[in-house]
């Protein structure tokens, strides 16, 4: 039966989801199924957010892992034969979505940004290529079409609550080898990078761990949120992987970016593309975060720093 | 004792890939490596053998050149390899990598664990290694940052995820793909370097394979990323940091 369908392990990624497969439904005037976990209001907001059909995901026991499911879903989509499976790029969903394309013997677009139905019917998605230096269109030739989309690539489905859908669960899937034997909830930050109208990006050109202070009170006296290479939280674990911005990261899209002591490397660069003035500073005059910025001072951070921060002191009166 | 397969990648260096006008790509001065976090991949297969002792044997699907990283491959301590090497191997989409991957596995070489780094430096799509593990019939633990191989022949493994890290428990075989958090891959030596090329290298024709399926993926066109930008450069004297903020100002981004 041709359809939508999405996939999310969160509401708010459902709703972010329902935005792109409402749009590709309406053009072949098909349904649209959402499989989400039984969780509160769930299947309501969903319906109210564009689904006709919703899927629920009884609550799995503690040890189970959601890839439990895959055999279950696999088996529904083969019934049921859509024409597009669209997955929310969580982690967890990255991993869902490639087994299932593997059972399904299809193909799956990635981290896809952008997609759209040309004229002919071929659903054509975009992602990044070697790093982020492309972009990279892609079709699939066999059903259903699939991709992982990142959190955030689109604005969630408003809320219509005038409309309504069918609903139904399905039974729990048998148990795997592999136990989730523990989960630990780790810090993250406070403040939301990718809404931020500044960002201080702090890069492993920082000595040590307190010079990140420096970059908070940069973010402070501009009004802005501090944010990361991948190797400051992933590799130091200075700061929680949340605010790592870049390819494996989030894409932020401020007003201004300064990055201190980050080198430019084109897995980072991808996520500040949407930048309206990059800055840099850095010491190696031929780094190239200086090709990607707007403006650069070349220089050791331990000197610009204080003369930036007294400079801003300056001219922001603060 | 575990037998562990580390897979890995030989591709272009993205930091020699020229734009050309019109959004061309350029790749005429390109150079190759394998792919970054495969040699998390390797390193964590090598750390392992050394906790545990067992055998770790690096597989690679490629064009013919790719046996270079073989060789790097072999030089960052594993001790043999297996390179599917054909022209046409050069540009295969993730089903067709896990298929060669997962046929050349099943039927040459006995194995407990399987390692793939999270993903490749040139498609980055994260693949292969669920789909190899489908293909196989194991469980898959994915973005692993800490690895742990019981004495019971369980492997315990730390995975990140959104909200934090899932630790979780397995029966071998499985395979796992690795952050590059995971461990810090050895630089190889001369000597490291010089042993390698005595390492055994089982070379598998095209034809020794069954026949690679369609991809499933097809690519129509791609294009350079654009970064139009300003370019200007200060020095780090306290007149020019000066001027750089009264820049910042003119362009309305602080007050
Ligand atoms: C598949 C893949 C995905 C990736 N995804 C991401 C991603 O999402 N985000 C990300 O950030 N990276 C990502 N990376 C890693 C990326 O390639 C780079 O390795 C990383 O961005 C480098 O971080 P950095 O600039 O902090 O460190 P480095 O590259 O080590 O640069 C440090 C810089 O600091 C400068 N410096 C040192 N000391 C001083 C000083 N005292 N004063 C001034 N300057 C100084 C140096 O000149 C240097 O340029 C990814 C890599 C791969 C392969
Ligand atoms: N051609 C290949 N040969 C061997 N291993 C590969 C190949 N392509 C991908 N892999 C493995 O799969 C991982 C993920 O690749 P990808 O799905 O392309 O992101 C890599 O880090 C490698 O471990």
């Amino acid at each position: 039966m041709p359809g939508v369908w999405i996939f999310a392990e969160r509401n708010d990624l459902a709703l972010e989801l329902l935005t792109v497969a409402g749009g590709l439904a309406s053009q072949t005037g098909v349904k649209v199924t959402a499989i989400v976990p039984d969780q509160g209001d769930q299947a309501d907001r969903c319906i109210a957010g564009g689904a006709d059909e919703i899927v629920l995901l009884s609550p799995l026991g503690e040890d189970m892992s959601l890839a439990a499911w895959i055999p279950v879903i696999a088996a529904e989509a083969k019934g049921a034969d859509p024409d597009i499976l669209l997955i929310a790029a969580t982690a967890r969903g990255k991993d869902f979505a490639a087994r299932l394309a593997a059972r399904l013997d299809t193909g799956l677009c990635s981290n896809c940004t952008a997609l759209h139905r040309e004229g002919d019917g071929t659903i054509v998605m975009e992602r990044l290529a070697y790093g982020g230096t492309a972009v990279d269109r892609v079709s699939c030739s066999t059903r259903p079409v699939m991709a992982t989309i990142p959190p955030r690539t689109f604005a969630p489905a408003p809320a219509d609550t005038g409309r309504s859908g069918e609903i139904r669960k399905l039974p729990l899937p048998p148990s795997t080898p592999v136990r989730v034997i523990a989960r630990k909830t780790k810090d993250r930050s406070s403040q939301d990078i990718t809404e931020a109208k500044t960002v201080i990006c702090v890069g492993r050109g920082m000595e040590k761990e307190e010079d990140i202070n420096i970059a908070r009170q940069l973010a402070e006296l501009v009004g802005g949120e501090v944010g990361c290479t991948r190797p400051i939280s992933e590799e130091l674990h200075w700061l929680p992987d949340d605010l790592c911005i870049g390819l494996s990261g989030v894409q932020v899209k401020p007003d201004l970016y300064v990055g201190l002591g980050v080198s430019g490397q084109i897995q980072h660069v991808t996520g500040i593309r949407g930048v309206r003035v990059i800055c840099a500073v850095n010491k190696d005059e031929n780094a190239p975060i200086f090709q990607a910025a707007d403006l650069g001072i070349i220089g050791d951070l331990r000197e610009v720093m204080p003369r930036l921060i007294e400079e801003l002191k300056k001219a922001t009166g603060r | 004792m575990p037998n562990i397969i580390a897979c890995c990648k030989w591709v272009i260096d993205e930091a020699y890939i020229r734009k050309g006008p019109a959004g061309a790509l350029d790749f005429s001065t390109v150079d190759y490596k394998i792919s970054d976090y495969d040699r998390n991949a390797i390193e964590e297969a090598v750390c392992l053998k050394g906790l545990h002792g067992g055998s770790v044997t690096v597989l690679t699907a490629g064009a013919p050149e790719a046996a270079k990283g073989v060789k790097d491959a072999l030089s960052r301590g594993a001790e043999q390899a297996f390179f599917a090497g054909d022209p046409s191997f050069n540009q295969l989409e993730s089903s067709q990598t896990a298929a060669i991957l997962g046929e050349i596995i099943r039927s040459r070489i006995p194995y407990d664990l399987v390692i793939c780094g999270e993903g490749s430096s040139d498609q980055y799509a994260q693949q292969v290694g669920p789909r190899l593990a489908e293909n196989l019939g194991i469980p898959c633990i994915s973005y692993v940052q800490k690895l742990t191989i019981g004495e019971d022949g369980r492997i315990l493994a730390e995975r990140r995820v959104e909200e934090g890290v899932e630790v979780v428990e397995a029966p071998l075989p499985v395979l796992v793909t690795v952050l590059p958090e995971i461990n810090t891959p050895r630089i190889p030596g001369v000597r490291d370097t010089l042993t390698a090329s005595k390492k055994p290298v089982v070379a598998i024709k095209k034809e020794e394979l069954p026949p690679v399926g369609a991809a499933r993926l097809q690519t129509m066109g791609m294009t350079a990323t654009r970064m139009e930008r300003n370019c200007e450069k200060f020095a780090a004297t306290p007149e020019e940091v000066a001027r750089f903020v009264g820049a910042l100002q003119k362009l309305g981004v602080i007050s």
